[in-house]
């Protein structure tokens, strides 16, 4: 049997992992083993082998070699880098590589966007991505929101103007 | 008093809570694109930071100054990662006494916050590790965006960056055969069950971990109260399975065989230990024996291969630890 990473190598290795009741195959060279960190077979901590394999990256996991030469300018890391290992380089990859990444991200967590904790000191806030108009509907919403509970009616009523114009009503 | 010997709430059923954070710093690339020197500034900067912690005393540990034993011991103890104890290079640890916080630095994340509480007690293990993520965030410029909220190494974890779980004991439902399809359920609602303390097959000793799976677009408390609820009902469907189960005479001569061996047995292996542990807990909490179960389940926890070496500062032999285990538990049970 042919290493699924490599597709190189004769695999060695063979794990098969049973989560949810579902069970998943995996079968890699010695290398390709070592590479992805695989041995540790009581690891409950990190699921990064079943993700990749489960379609984590989808089918662009098995069609690398396209973009080598377009690197993140902070920890030269090219995408390719990130599908092999299972890990983004660092922050501002996920800026650089974000309309690729995007996909993997939404077949994991959904649609939706962060709501939860927020950095009080949250100096760097570079937008990762234009906005749909729900989710500017839903923030002037929030802020709205935010406005009545410090009982500056004015500005809520402002915002509240806003939307109605957002949604095309008068 | 270390937090496994202590008892919580549904404490014969959820053995413990865990919650983890995963931070990482924006000035930094991630720890697997970082060199061991680099990984060790990283280190220094969050333990800088941790000075400003003072609810209670922090060590902090460089991994590499640990014997692999050492490092192994936390392993299973659950209060590292496997792989944290074999690749020791440019990592450190900070553990409270009580072993109820343990950061892990440069793991697969910069910073890895856990908080293990004994028995259910989702919410309040939430708290802690939020108040420590609060005190690390004045000093360190965390990684993140607004959409994608805390940026973590690997995708999975996006989001809050926070895995909670229950530990959760399952005799009557295992017995039942209902874990397969409890766990398909489970996942159609963004959890994970699956077999713990295991290695490699599943669910030794009837243990399992019951885990938020999404962590992006929902807040940290929504998924609390998910896990705790479908926690509750497991719970629930646990208790009813046990109490049919008390009724057959074969289930209760395997409590009382199980009791037997505790008491008698000349080794233990560690599988061998907790799964007799199962069955007498199940007995214990159903009045049908009188045996110190909480301390049973902490002796599960201690009487591990490498933790046992801990205790006796010394390397022992397998059989060398199989006749202590054995005779550690003799004593436990008079």
């Amino acid at each position: 049997m042919i290493c699924q990473n490599c597709k190189k190598k004769e695999a060695t290795t063979h794990i098969k992992r049973v989560i949810n009741g579902e069970a998943t195959e995996s079968h890699l060279c010695q290398s390709c083993a070592s590479t992805l960190g695989v041995g540790n077979f009581f690891d409950d901590f990190s699921l990064n082998l079943p993700d990749i394999f489960s379609g984590f990256f989808g089918d662009s996991a098995f069609a690398l070699g396209e973009s080598r030469l377009d690197r993140c300018e902070k920890c030269g890391c090219c995408f390719d880098d990130i599908i092999k290992s299972g890990s983004v380089g660092c922050a501002d990859c996920y800026e650089k590589f974000y309309r690729k990444l995007l996909p993997s991200v939404q077949r994991i967590h959904g649609k939706a966007g962060h709501a939860g904790k927020v950095p009080v000191k949250n100096t760097k806030k570079p937008e990762v991505k234009e906005k749909t108009m729900e989710e500017k509907i839903a923030d002037l919403n929030k802020e709205m929101e935010k406005a009545v509970s410090e009982q500056n009616f004015e500005r809520a009523a402002i915002i509240r103007d806003e939307i109605k114009k957002m949604k095309g009503e008068n | 008093m270390a937090w496994y010997n202590t008892t919580g709430n549904e404490s014969g059923i959820v053995l413990s809570t865990r919650v983890r954070l995963a931070r990482n710093s924006e000035d930094y690339p991630f720890p697997a694109r970082l060199d061991a020197g680099d990984r060790e500034k990283v280190c220094e900067i969050v333990r800088e930071a941790l000075s400003d912690y003072t609810d209670e005393k922090l060590t902090y540990r460089k991994m590499s100054e640990l014997e692999p034993y050492e490092a192994v011991s936390l392993a299973e103890k659950h209060l590292i990662s496997p792989g944290f104890a074999y690749e020791t290079q440019g990592r450190a640890l900070v553990l409270s006494e009580n072993e109820e916080v343990s950061i892990m630095l440069c793991e697969e994340d910069h910073i890895r916050i856990q908080v293990v509480l004994p028995g259910l007690a989702l919410t309040e293990a939430w708290e802690k590790a939020d108040k420590i993520d609060s005190v690390i965030e004045k000093k360190i410029n965390y990684a993140f965006r607004e959409h994608l909220g805390y940026l973590t190494q690997c995708p999975t974890n996006l989001g809050t960056g926070m895995r909670a779980s229950v530990m959760l004991h399952l005799p009557a439902l295992t017995g039942k055969g209902a874990m397969r399809r409890l766990s398909t359920t489970v996942a159609k609602l963004g959890l994970t069950l699956r077999g713990s303390f295991t290695d490699g097959s599943e669910g030794a000793g009837n243990i399992y971990q019951l885990s938020n799976q999404v962590t992006l677009g929902i807040s940290e408390e929504a998924a609390l109260q998910n896990l705790s609820s479908i926690a509750m009902q497991i719970v629930a469907q646990e208790k009813q399975a046990r109490a049919l189960l008390v009724k057959d005479e074969d289930f209760i001569d395997k409590i009382y065989r199980s009791w037997g061996v505790l008491r008698s047995a000349y080794k233990l292996s560690s599988r061998e230990l907790t799964n007799l542990v199962s069955y007498v807990t199940v007995g214990a909490c159903e009045g049908i024996i009188d045996v110190p179960s909480d301390k049973l389940i902490g002796a599960v926890i201690e009487l591990q291969p490498a933790t046992l070496n801990v205790s006796q500062g010394e390397k022992l032999t397998e059989n060398q630890r199989d006749i202590l285990r054995a005779q550690k538990v003799r004593e436990l049970l008079g």
